[in-house]
């Protein structure tokens, strides 16, 4: 392999995984990560199916009263996935703040108060909630890097409010922020007005339609997910954390798909007519088991070739990584087999996945299986995480078992390669 | 002694940390060492020795060098096959031996 052009991707790779504000995004969104596994774990639960005759929704309500048990989980709803967008303006401009170094809490709010400024407002006075949510998600990501760029500009340049020494720290930094908060908040002020009267529209609705929702239909589709799979495992091979890098390309776009899915699912509709098949969850689910590259496949498939020589070094590394592979943790297998810049794995690593993705998109889109209505944790074990993203249907879980079974498959003839390269370069080595 | 393995999320470089530790107590050393994810580094950077980065997160050597080899703080990329095999004692020799180098 040209290792220049090798290098230089692993540079630019590099370069977009440490970018500035690429990396607050991320971060905005992993900090509320587990609100947003609360908020998807309270409707899945509110809308279980029924267990054989055991139906857990109806017993809880002939404990609680009819809806009153559903009522907990819809106020979790509400205070998570529903205000996604507030909640992201404020982590990521915390998360940028910080980089920065300068005052994180502060830039958080400021870009908080500057979010609701522009919501607009119902005729019976309140906020339109709509756009608190994942709708609201872009106009939020770009308020909340605006905002804290103008932040730490206003900072860094010293217009602030100088306090006597000896003034308590806490008191010192909110009077640091004022004039910075004051000059941010009028200038969105400014920025609404207009949109009021010149645009007659939401800057909400403007950015939801010309950027989100296209960006969004884009994602939805396959050619989008075999992209995905591909970029994740093409900077994995390299040794570079794919989820990672494009992360924060991807979250944005996905997470508005898997809560139309949840909405819709919460207000009763089957798992099976929610709209959208290609969510993050159906690619961590469907695609990633075991960790990128369907590395749990892999496993198998080592222990399937090597049954004899128990200490033969795949061998060894099967069985360090098999615990870990379990809850989709991997990098002692891609390190330690290795994986990394190894040419007798790029193909299957690479193909796998993209092939999973293919047969798990025609078997959704086919009706046989359900689709994702659930966010879990990535460290949900497969046949677990099958049978709960799709709000409960053992369908899930038959279809993560074809494509375990399809991926050991792949894999095999990969391994066995790889054994002999092995043999043959210690023969050498001899 | 204060050593910090970072990775993305801090839980990959557990897993090394788990058994850099057992090598460490069979050896009598007292070693503090950790597994974080990079963005609470800054909150660890007291009393910090050597900082090991997990393979799949290298591109952040860099950034993270320029932070910390000013405090005197030694950084390095983790072996990648020590790392994959979990080899907690070649990685612990590879920390300590930064540390030598730092002192001459």
């Amino acid at each position: 392999m040209n290792s220049k052009a090798m290098q230089k991707f692993i540079e630019i790779a590099g370069r977009i995984g440490s970018q500035r504000h690429l990396v607050a995004v991320r971060d905005g969104f992993v900090a509320i990560m587990p609100l947003i596994i609360v908020g998807s774990l309270a409707i899945l639960i509110n809308n279980f199916p029924p267990f054989g005759a055991f139906n857990f929704v109806e017993w809880m309500n002939g404990i609680f009263g009819e809806g009153n048990w559903q009522a907990v989980g819809g106020s979790i709803w509400n205070g998570t996935f529903a205000i996604l967008g507030l909640l992201v303006t404020f982590s990521i401009a915390y998360n940028l703040a910080k980089s920065y170094d300068v005052d994180g809490l502060a830039a958080g709010l400021i870009a908080g108060a500057g979010f609701i400024m522009l919501v607009p407002i119902t005729g019976d006075g309140g906020l339109n909630m709509g756009w608190l949510g994942t709708q609201g998600l872009f106009v939020g990501i770009i308020l909340a890097l605006v905002v804290t760029e103008l932040f730490r500009i206003l900072i860094t340049s010293k217009m602030t409010i100088k306090m006597p020494e000896g003034v308590p720290d806490g008191v010192t930094r909110s009077f640091e922020a004022l004039i910075p908060a004051v000059l941010i908040l009028i200038l969105v002020g400014f920025f609404q007005a207009m949109m009021t009267v010149f645009a007659e529209k939401s800057i909400f609705e403007v950015i939801f339609n010309i950027i989100q929702e296209p960006l969004q239909g884009l994602g939805n589709t396959l050619p989008a997910a075999m992209l995905v799979s591909f970029l994740n495992h093409l900077l994995w091979f390299f040794g570079l954390h794919g989820t990672n890098i494009i992360g924060s390309v991807i979250e944005p776009v996905y997470l508005p798909l898997i809560e139309e899915n949840l909405n819709l699912f919460k207000s009763g509709m089957s798992a099976f007519e929610v709209p959208n098949i290609v969510t993050k969850p159906f690619l961590d689910s469907f695609v990633f088991m075991g960790g990128s590259g369907t590395t749990i496949a892999l496993l198998i498939a080592v222990f399937v070739v090597i049954r004899r020589e128990k200490n033969h070094p795949y061998r060894q590394v099967a069985k360090l990584s098999a615990p870990a592979g379990l809850f989709n943790i991997n990098e002692p297998v891609i390190f330690g087999l290795p994986i990394v810049l190894n040419p007798v794995m790029l193909i299957p690593f690479i193909l796998v996945p993209v092939t999973l993705t293919i047969t798990s998109y025609i078997a959704i889109a086919t009706g046989l299986v359900p689709r994702t209505v659930a966010i879990l944790p990535w460290t949900t074990p497969p046949i677990l995480s099958g049978y709960l993203v799709t709000g409960g249907s053992f369908r899930g879980v038959v279809l993560q078992l074809f494509n375990l079974a399809l991926a050991i498959v792949m894999y095999i003839p990969f391994v066995m390669a790889g054994v002999r390269m092995l043999n043959r370069n210690e023969g050498k080595a001899k | 002694m204060k050593i910090i393995l970072v990775c993305s999320a801090g839980m990959s470089t557990s897993m090394l940390v788990k058994k850099m530790k057992e090598t460490a107590d069979s050896r009598n050393l007292e070693v503090d060492i950790r597994a974080i994810p990079e963005t609470q580094l800054k909150n660890e950077i007291e009393d910090l020795d050597v900082v090991l980065i997990g393979p799949q997160v290298r591109y952040l050597e860099k950034k993270i060098k320029a932070q910390l080899e000013p405090k005197g703080v030694a950084v390095e990329v983790i072996d990648q096959m020590a790392y994959g095999m979990l080899q907690g004692d070649k990685v612990l020799d590879q920390a300590l031996a930064l540390v030598n180098i730092g002192k001459d």
